[in-house]
């Protein structure tokens, strides 16, 4: 399989002095789904802001569609032919849809992406049109950002997104604030889109979806290093890897894939099976 | 463990209090105003009425054109004709009268009214005598300023007042229709138009949509402060809150611009803004730009007297 995202021992600190993430090495091949998780304050939003190529390795290589990735050679003003081909490959779905929100309709935001990518006005008109269609979002056009509702703000996210066609989707915390229509539909479309043959990276700390929308599963630990990677069913089956990551409570249980947590009397222990 | 009495109970309180609003309960009423007369203006701009069915463009040249052209009229039965002009364009515009007249008439006094206040005194301008105020006889002075004998308002003090006053009446009227007509991002848009450049609309445009963003973020740190709030604290305390909030409002608003931009190089934004251009002009905002400059003509040659009413 062809290796889409290589980074080789990366690490990067905010202001030189806050570790986001120390010593990452991974590679990302083409069409898998990815979950990148971990408790708030772990990295995973900084290691996709450096795969979304936002920020820039403090130390260590990253290399995307075999280019490396460096602020010298992407973040020139000048016109870049692998910086239009790397934006028009890769779409991050930010964690605030409110940041990613920034024109005035909800048809201006879908087609900000591809006009900065040079599409031709016609062809961003049809473009915009069919994603809407597609989203089921058409009645929201005309509609401003800040009258939207959440889950509407989250698929106008994911429209600004997809309306590129990208090969590769990276969202950061895609469910967070979603009423459970609204992560079911999300759930849905990821698994469409990765029977597609899309890449789709998830950062997530949502447990419940995990194993519905990736095969891969990478655990960031507070120590902001990759505690482990591997296959997703192994990883949530790992009650002491996911407590070790502080994803879980002493008093969350995993029945299989089903992970819940309960209050009850320390009379057991805290690992235990229930009679079902 | 030590058992606290909280008092359960039924509260023999009285829930009715009357008194002044305290500065959180005036800033959450000031944001709930800014909200619904931001929503109130839009739905002008949605009715189907002369000046929303104009292109933007059109509209914006025509009420700069007539704005300008008003600025130069000095002819005070010409100024009430294009005051009454305006009236009928906002009537014809499905805007009620009683509410358009308030909103514009609301801020002539407080900007001009007070600027033109010293024009109708003797104090400052000589003129003839319309209402004596005070007579202060031979030899008044304040300090080392002499004063007139009689202290009056003049004619023509009141006249240059009136033509002043009616002057920025029909410019504030014709910008207030222009607002309360256009959508405001299709009015940031239709700048363009007037060479402003791109960057500076679309910058105009963010920061119209981020107010709301931000605004949401205040009131809601207002409503948690009222809902934790028992009794009221001292002024300085209070004002203490607040000098940390404007704070911390900045800090968020720094840290949204950063992800805002972010946002915008993820899907290709590099420096150079592209927008698509969705304005289409018929026919009739052709007429409409072209009866707008002509009056702004007529009105520029009336004004150098060059036409003569």
């Amino acid at each position: 399989m062809e290796a889409i995202f290589d980074l080789r021992n990366v690490s990067y600190s905010y202001v030189g002095k806050i570790d986001a993430l120390k010593d990452i090495t991974l590679e990302i091949d083409r069409g898998e789904l990815v979950s990148i998780i971990g408790s708030n304050g772990s990295g995973k939003s900084t290691l996709l802001a450096i795969l979304n190529g936002l920020i820039y390795t403090t130390s260590g290589e990253f290399y995307a569609f075999g280019n490396q990735i460096t602020e010298d050679a992407f973040d020139a003003i000048k016109d870049n032919e692998f910086r239009t081909f790397f934006r028009t490959k890769v779409g991050f779905v930010f964690q605030n849809s409110d940041v990613q929100l920034f024109s005035p309709t909800v048809f201006e935001e879908i087609a900000f992406g591809p006009l900065q990518l040079n599409v031709t006005p016609e062809e961003v008109k049809t473009r915009v049109e069919d994603v809407l269609d597609m989203m089921d979002i058409t009645k929201l056009r005309d509609r401003s950002p800040h009258t939207l509702s959440g889950g509407e703000k989250k698929k106008v996210c994911i429209a600004t997104v997809l309306v590129n066609n990208p090969d590769v989707l990276l969202l950061d915390e895609p469910s967070a604030g979603l009423d459970p229509r609204t992560q079911l539909w999300l759930v849905e479309l990821l698994q469409e889109l990765g029977q597609g043959g899309k890449t789709v990276i998830t950062a997530t700390h949502d447990l419940e979806i995990i194993d519905q929308i990736s095969k891969r599963a990478i655990v960031m630990g507070e120590d902001h290093a990759i505690k482990e990677d591997g296959d997703a069913d192994k990883v949530l089956n790992d009650y002491e890897l996911l407590l070790g990551a502080n994803l879980i409570h002493e008093h969350t249980h995993v029945h299989g894939k089903v992970v819940h947590e309960h209050l009850h009397e320390h009379v057991e222990g805290h690992i235990h099976k229930h009679e079902t | 463990m030590k058992e606290v009495d909280i008092g359960i109970g039924p509260c023999k309180c009285s829930a009715v209090h009357r008194g002044k609003k305290s500065f959180i309960g005036k800033t959450i009423d000031g944001i709930i105003f800014f909200m619904q007369d931001a929503f109130v203006t839009e739905s002008f701009s949605r009715r189907r009425g002369l000046l929303q069915s104009l292109d933007p463009r059109a509209k914006l040249i025509s009420i700069l054109a007539l704005i300008v052209a008003t600025s130069t009229v000095g002819n005070l039965r010409i100024l009430v004709f294009a005051y009454l002009f305006f009236l009928l364009v906002a009537f014809l515009s499905k805007i009620e009268i009683g509410f358009f007249i308030k909103r514009v008439w609301l801020f002539i006094p407080i900007f001009s009214g007070f600027l033109v206040l010293p024009l109708v005194f003797n104090v400052f301008f000589p003129g003839d005598p319309l209402i004596q105020l005070i007579h202060l006889g031979p030899g008044a002075h304040l300090g080392p300023i002499p004063l007139p004998e009689s202290i009056y308002i003049t004619k023509q003090g009141v006249n240059a007042a009136t033509i002043f006053m009616m002057r920025v009446a029909t410019c504030v009227s014709a910008i207030v229709l222009l607002f309360l007509t256009t959508p405001q991002q299709m009015l940031f848009k239709s700048l363009r138009s007037v060479g402003i450049p791109k960057l500076y609309v679309l910058t105009l445009s963010m920061a119209y949509r981020y107010i709301f963003v931000l605004t949401e973020l205040v009131s809601e740190m207002y409503v948690a402060k009222k809902a934790r709030t028992i009794k009221a604290r001292g002024m300085f305390d209070e004002q203490k809150w607040v000098g940390g909030r404007i704070g911390y409002t900045l800090i968020r608003s720094l840290d949204m611009s950063e992800k805002v931009h972010m946002a915008m190089m993820s899907r290709g934004y590099n420096g150079e803004v592209r927008i698509i251009q969705e304005f289409k002009m018929r026919n009739r905002d052709y007429v409409a730009g072209a009866i707008a400059i002509s009056m702004s003509v007529v009105l520029v040659l009336i004004s150098q007297n060059i036409i003569r009413v």
